[in-house]
């Protein structure tokens, strides 16, 4: 086993400890409420989990994207309801237009291939759009926009008591939020070429698959305890073949999940075609979701249906992580036309990276 | 699932990647000299090329070098293999020397016997064939009833084989029999011995496929005498030694890349600006792919001895023979995606021996559609494994 491996593995351990601390049904039912957990967020940052795989000398926590990627399958694999993924996203943003990371739970908008309009306002700047289902919008300290201006792209910081927000939701009641800005003014700014509005949302649609792993690693273990112990015909369910194969295509897609987006999440950290790697990851796991989670509440029967047992915090999340900066069809749609252009010459070597 | 593996460290080595442009510029070279013709569903047997692949130190790769091997990493045998599947180059003259009775070798055969074979598989020079099933032992292997009698020197079988592939071109099996009585515990008295295939007693009849291809065949063994030095490990461990180390076997690209050349060819029928049905279609095969690949790749790397140890064995401290499982699964319906999407996106019926490679291809598929999930293991009896060790953590 590498250092880094080795590293990770203690990391994830760490991260383990935390969410199976401190999320609970009751922690769980309150963020419904809400759409999110303000006590979870402080202890989670007390724990220095928010911005892992950012550099120290940038102000992170150090480790790399893979240890990020490890980080937020745990706390998916938790139902953990806080913007670790839009931190993350939003500490990126910052760190590759060169502003300085702020403390707090952060967003990022747009999300949902809409436009916010940026004008120069002196030696500051002014921000206009509307934009929908911003995650955990009215959680935030800040929201982290990627802007277009006459100049170019510009990152930019604002306070959302400077925005009106709309509070929605998505399945599982985490706040997707309708931000409006209306000539809001940016506290820091900066016009960049590092990133771009696909290059956000590869970094979103693999933050979801990676929380689509963890959510599906959640089910399928509740799912396997609930079969060992629900006795029906005078049996455990799950000494008959029916069940047992239904779980055992359940491990296999969960298993591809987990392996489809760790995998995307090495090949953005180390190099090789990050394209390829995110649309198969959300592709794969955005049907794993759909596999899964209908085995889970079948395996469950009706119990699994209620809002008394957690196996819904997961399902919930896989229906709507699915969705979120993009679903299958659409990365599919994509993928598909990319390597149609390369020509089926290209497709093998496209596949090896060679 | 999947604990010991790091998905995000799946770098090839250089030596690996340039093996994979060099295997691919030969199969190319190959491919454009004539020397095989490309159909899919079943690898075919070509002894030449076999043995020109051999000359190239590419089959038994990973072996040591005492016994004909190369000593590489099981990731360079990985490439390999995924060049050959990637054009169904025709490998069935080595390749169950190379995946099967040749580690079974290094694991448990005499000095003499891979004295013998290792170096001679190595070269593509001897092909061996499988003799486990029988008609009345398929999935339930341990029902055989093939018999060895011990007589002076050796042993004597009587009984019968079936399925056995490519049993009229090989030269020699490995023939799963009992040499003692079920006396309560099935998995004993069960032994490996290797059997010439061209000798007297030994009669090899064939049976077709529902499109006339030969390669299946049914053997038959009349009092035929198998020397002492020709039992493969210990005589009565027969059952341990095959069910031992399935896991490369088990989740390597051949799991789910039998159909990928119709991949190939559907995308060159499509074009380069497929509608978005057609292009949704193709991203979706990308994606799934891509993902198997990880997977395999995972544990190919994961499996690795690492330089220094006992070359051709897997580590023994790690087994993935869950996850092995789950990848062959996962593999074999995937293959059958890429007929449906080939099938939906053409309109054409298909042909036996079409012309176009395309819908020769499409016809080789579909009639070979069904067999994925039945050898190596059929998908019911896969589940029936992946979910004891899901259940068996429980207890
Ligand atoms: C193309 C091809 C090549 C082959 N080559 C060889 C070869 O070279 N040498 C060789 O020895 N064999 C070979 N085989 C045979 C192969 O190993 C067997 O087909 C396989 O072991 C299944 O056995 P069977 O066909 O008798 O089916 P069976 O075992 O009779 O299975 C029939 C059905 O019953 C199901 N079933 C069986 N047991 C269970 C259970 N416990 N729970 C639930 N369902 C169950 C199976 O999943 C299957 O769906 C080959 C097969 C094919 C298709």
């Amino acid at each position: 086993m590498s250092d880094a491996t080795e590293i990770r593995n203690m990391l994830v351990d760490a991260a383990t400890r935390v969410f199976a601390d401190h999320v609970d049904a009751k922690l769980l039912d309150a963020a419904k409420r809400d759409g999110w957990s303000a006590d979870l967020w402080r202890i989670v940052s007390d724990a220095q989990l928010p911005l892992i795989g950012i550099a120290e000398e940038k102000g992170g926590s150090g480790g790399s994207l893979s240890d990020q990627a490890a980080v937020l399958r745990i706390a998916a694999r938790y139902a953990a309801p806080i913007p670790l993924a839009e931190t993350a996203l939003a500490a990126w943003l910052l760190t590759e237009a060169g502003l300085p990371l702020i403390d707090g739970p952060l967003t990022i908008a747009p999300v949902r291939g809409e436009t916010i309009q940026a004008k120069r306002d002196g030696a500051s700047w002014r921000l206009t759009g509307r934009v929908s289902r911003v995650p955990f919008a009215r959680a935030c300290r800040r929201l982290v926009v990627l802007a277009t201006a006459t100049e170019g792209l510009l990152v930019a910081t604002v306070d959302p008591a400077q925005c009106k927000i709309t509070a929605g939701s998505n399945l599982a009641f985490e706040s997707r939020d309708a931000v409006d800005l209306d000539n809001a003014p940016a506290e820091n700014a900066a016009l960049t070429t590092a990133v771009t509005p696909a290059t956000l949302r590869l970094r979103g649609a693999l933050a979801r698959a990676l929380q689509i792993a963890g959510a599906l690693e959640a089910a399928l273990e509740l799912s396997v305890r609930y079969a060992g112990e629900r006795v029906q015909f005078g049996r455990k369910i799950a000494e008959f073949q029916a069940i047992q194969h239904e779980l055992a295509r359940f491990a296999g897609e969960t298993a591809a999940a987990v392996g489809a987006s760790m995998s995307a999440a090495g090949v953005l950290e180390r190099g090789g075609d990050a394209h390829l790697a995110v649309a198969s990851a959300k592709i794969r796991c955005s049907r794993a979701a759909q596999e899964g989670s209908m085995i889970a509440h079948q395996v469950h029967g009706a119990i699994g249906f209620t809002d008394r047992y957690a196996l819904h915090h997961a399902t919930l999340r896989l229906w709507a992580w699915r969705e979120e900066f993009g679903n299958e069809a659409m990365w599919a749609e994509a993928l598909g036309r990319s390597m149609a252009a390369a020509g089926a010459d290209g497709l093998w070597p496209a596949l090896t990276g060679n | 699932m999947f604990q010991q593996v790091d998905f995000s460290a799946l770098d090839l080595p250089p030596s690996a990647r340039a093996l994979q442009l060099e295997v691919r510029a030969f199969l190319r070279a190959e491919m454009a000299a004539g020397t095989f013709e490309v159909h899919l569903g079943h690898t075919e047997f070509n002894a030449a090329l076999s043995k020109k692949i051999g000359a190239r130190g590419w089959i038994g790769m990973t072996w040591p070098k005492r016994y004909g091997g190369q000593e590489r990493s099981y990731l360079d045998r990985f490439v390999m293999t995924e060049e050959m599947l990637a054009v169904a180059a025709p490998c069935a003259a080595h390749w169950f020397g190379d995946r099967q009775t040749g580690p079974s070798l290094l694991r448990y055969g005499s000095e003499t016997q891979r004295q013998r074979f290792l170096p001679a598989i190595a070269r593509g020079e001897f092909a061996f064939a499988l003799g486990m099933s029988e008609p009345n032992a398929g999935s339930d292997l341990a029902a055989v009833k093939t018999r060895a009698e011990r007589v002076d020197g050796g042993w004597k079988i009587n009984g019968q084989k079936v399925w056995t592939s490519w049993g009229h071109k090989a030269d020699a099996f490995f023939v799963l029999c009992r040499t003692a009585p079920d006396s309560g515990n099935r998995h004993d008295g069960l032994s490996q011995l290797i059997v010439e295939l061209k000798q007297p007693g030994v009669t090899v009849r064939p049976i077709y496929f529902m499109d006339g291809g030969h390669h299946f065949n049914e053997i038959f063994f009349d009092d035929v005498f198998v020397p002492d030095d020709m039992v493969v490990g210990d005589i009565g461990a027969g059952w341990r030694q095959i069910t031992s180390e399935l896991a490369l076997e088990r989740s390597g690209p051949e799991r789910y890349m039998t159909t990928f050349p119709l991949f190939v060819e559907l995308v060159r029928r499509l074009g380069k600006s497929p509608d978005a049905r057609a292009a949704e279609m193709i991203g979706r095969l990308t994606a799934g792919i891509w993902s198997l690949r990880r997977m395999s790749l995972a544990i190919a790397m994961t499996l690795d001895p690492g330089p220094g140890a006992e070359f051709g064995t897997p580590k023994a401290t790690v087994d993935l023979a869950t996850e092995a499982a789950l990848v062959k699964d996962l593999g074999t319906f995937y293959e059958r995606e890429i007929i449906d999407a080939a099938r939906l996106l053409s309109d054409v019926e298909p042909e036996h021996g079409a012309k176009n490679l395309f819908e020769r291809f499409l016809a080789e598929s579909i009639v070979a559609a069904p067999v994925s999930t039945l050898r190596g293991g059929t998908t019911q009896v896969l589940r029936g494994l992946i979910a004891r060790k899901l259940l068996g953590r429980l207890k």
